[in-house]
């Protein structure tokens, strides 16, 4: 019987780690976040940008579909753990339509000295009445191109106001002069090639993303791109974050997040410069990414998430923010002079992009609710039919439109910047 | 003889299946950053460095993650054997009606999409109140594991004759003495592989353990969204710290469940 003996033992033995483990209960803020997943970041937050705060914060970094179905599953059930939830601006609209997040009103009403943007806290209403979440930190997208580039670019042209046209050119100046093709985008699994399509591409052609989708305009703009797109790293289908094949030298000219070019400017300054968008006919295209702090319905403890956001938005704390993890402040505040030359090169680049005279903005759509995925998708399959797989450039136009215009008339929602506002559903032209 | 070198030869490539890949992880995991960027990159260990390795072991609540996810996969091996076997006998020894469907219907358990239940499963997780416990992953990593555990408990009992327990039996034993003590000894060598195998199906899996935890996270949940969006270095030396604890708690545990049940020389 020594056999069934030993079963026990292992049975007893576990359950005892089984109460040990059900007896452990703390009571900390549980802070969850679909932003600093990167284990480094998430390092970061923990030990440096939340060090001061007083109170015991966890913060759990995760991606966005468990956030999601986490968040939902305990408002549904009624037992909240989650007591603060950071995300970016397209993380909150399925937590709205739930009905899953509390108003933070009062919030913003004790914040009204940090001098958040307007535009920013607009989005946080989230098209409606009430404030749903609380402007946290932005980025935005740009170029980096290594020192060995700038040799070939075209007569003429200068980074800083470097064109379409000139960029292509550049490119195939250096497919010519080194045999290779060195420039290259994130369209890899989880790259974010669709908002270069979405926020760059299509305004700067069209000045528009949706009502002239299928345009004219967007013909001959895609059939421009696919010809850029000859000079472009095959790899690029592979590549999820620049920074990576920056500095294997697989690439010499990028454009990503910039959070995703970060360790190229930070490892080796020297090599790398930072420069805007390129511009298209009617001007630079450029999309801002914002992340809020919302307080999901039932949260445990309220005050501590009140804390925390008040925080985490002050001044001094916004800038640790951005020294550690390259996320730039959301209220008005002036950058020290001693910044790490990388993050220097990097704000220097996102101000030219954001205040030259051809600066286009785009705005984060604000009506999609749950359908942003499916937004994405649109241009994510537009771009790969037409760039990644050959087909003819109007017929995918138009079928994809069909796509558009149902999630545009399915949720109503109005044009937003840089397409002209609309009374009903932004059209699909 | 030829057969001898073919067999040789068949299984000189398994083994570099399984080792390559590992040795591959592990180079990099002790090379410096410059290296592990480098292209094309080296067969052999670079510049050696503890940088990234070493960076694991300081992040916070990586231990408890450790911990975590020995518990679980300890408890959906127990689980998994002790409801598995029972089951895997009942259909290799009874011919009951509906035998043949029950066989399909624990397969449908692994086709039916775990990502559908999320919510549900959720909820009624916390409203029994084992949400974000060992013990919550633990079950449904034993539903993930059992459907194996069944059928290789069955069609080991089957290879088993019916005859042995028989002769068991006219010797004087009762049913429940002529399985401990002619078929579970038998059957030893496949039943810890199926307890090895429902450990590392629970080592392994993410979806649940990320849905079902907040605070006691087990391993891969802990990392591997972090590691997804971390630069290279440190996915290969997370990808090594992730293959490890594992690999260690195999050898012991292989070691352990064969002496345990006497096949010391195996």
């Amino acid at each position: 019987m020594k056999k069934s003996k030993w079963l026990w033992w292992g049975l007893l033995s576990t359950l005892l780690v089984l109460s040990g483990v059900l007896a452990q209960q703390t009571a900390s803020l549980l802070f969850v976040s679909t932003q600093f997943t990167p284990i480094e970041e998430a390092q970061r937050m923990r030990q440096v940008i939340l060090k001061d705060f007083q109170g015991r914060v966890e913060f759990i970094p995760e991606d966005n579909a468990p956030f999601t179905n986490r968040i939902l599953s305990e408002v549904r059930a009624g037992r909240v753990n989650v007591g603060l939830a950071g995300g970016l601006h397209g993380d909150f609209p399925p937590l709205v339509a739930a009905g899953a997040l509390d108003p933070v009103d009062d919030v913003m009403a004790q914040l009204k000295d940090r001098r958040f943007s307007q535009t920013f806290v607009n989005l946080g209403k989230m098209g409606t009445g009430n404030q749903l979440y609380i402007p946290w930190m932005q980025a935005t997208y740009i170029m980096v191109a290594n020192r060995q580039a700038l040799q070939y670019l075209p007569a003429g042209a200068n980074v800083n106001t470097l064109t379409y046209t000139q960029l292509k050119e550049w490119a195939a100046n250096i497919q010519r002069a080194t045999g290779r093709r060195m420039l290259g985008f994130p369209a890899g699994p989880r790259g974010l090639m669709h908002r270069f399509t979405q926020g760059y591409l299509y305004p700067s052609y069209t000045k528009s993303a949706v009502t002239k989708f299928r345009s004219d305009e967007a013909e001959s703009m895609w059939l421009e791109f696919k010809s850029l797109w000859q000079h472009v790293n095959p790899q690029s289908t592979s590549y999820d974050f620049m920074q990576e094949p920056l500095l294997a030298g697989e690439v010499w000219i990028a454009w990503d997040h910039i959070a995703r070019l970060r360790d190229a400017l930070n490892q080796k300054p020297g090599d790398f410069v930072a420069f805007p968008a390129p511009i298209g006919p009617y001007g630079r295209g450029f999309m801002p990414v914002l992340a809020g702090l919302a307080i999901p319905k039932g949260s445990p403890n309220r005050a501590a998430a009140v804390a925390a956001i008040e925080y985490l938005t002050r001044p001094e704390v916004q800038i640790t923010t951005l020294v550690q993890n390259g996320f730039f402040p959301v209220i008005q505040v002036r950058l020290p002079d001693n910044l790490p030359q990388g993050i220097r090169m990097g704000a220097d680049a996102i101000a030219r992009q954001a205040q030259s005279n051809v600066a286009l903005p785009s705005l984060l759509p604000v009506g999609l609710g749950a359908r942003g995925g499916e937004y994405n998708k649109v241009f994510q399959d537009t771009f790969a039919r037409i760039v990644l797989r050959n087909e003819d450039v109007r017929r995918v136009l138009d079928s994809e439109a069909g796509n558009l215009r149902r999630i545009m008339n399915e949720t109503r929602a109005p044009c937003w910047s840089p397409d002209p506002a609309s009374s009903g559903a932004c059209p699909v032209n | 003889m030829n057969l001898r070198w073919l067999y040789l030869f068949l299984a000189v490539v398994l083994v570099l299946w399984v080792l390559i890949p590992i040795f591959l992880i592990a180079t990099l995991a002790f090379s410096d950053r410059p290296s592990v960027f480098a292209w094309p990159k080296g067969l052999l260990p670079q510049q050696f460095s503890l940088e990234t390795i070493s960076f694991f072991f300081g992040v916070e609540g990586v231990w408890k993650a450790i911990r975590n996810s020995l518990t679980v996969a300890a408890m959906t091996l127990v689980f998994s054997v002790l409801l598995g076997a029972p089951a895997g006998y009942a259909l290799a020894r009874y011919p009951f009606a509906g035998a043949d469907a029950y066989r399909l219907l624990i397969l449908m358990t692994r086709a039916f999409p775990l990502a559908i239940l999320a919510i549900p499963l959720a909820v009624q997780f916390i409203q029994v109140g084992i949400y974000d416990t060992a013990f919550g992953v633990a079950l449904v990593h034993t539903a993930l594991a059992l459907p194996f555990a069944v059928l290789v408990t069955s069609s080991l009992f089957l290879g088993i004759p019916k005859e042995l327990e028989e002769a068991a039996w006219t010797l004087g034993c009762n049913r429940i003495q002529a399985f401990l003590r002619v078929v579970l000894p038998l059957a030893l060598p496949g039943l810890a592989a199926t307890a090895i195998f429902a450990f590392v199906i629970s080592w392994n899996e993410v979806f649940a353990a990320t849905l079902l935890t907040l605070r006691e996270r087990t391993l891969p949940a802990f990392l591997l969204t972090s590691l997804n969006d971390s630069p290279l270095p440190f996915r290969f030396a997370g990808g090594f710290f992730l293959i490890v604890p594992a690999l260690i708690f195999i050898f012991i545990i292989r070691r352990y469940l064969f002496t345990l049940w006497g096949i010391a020389n195996r």
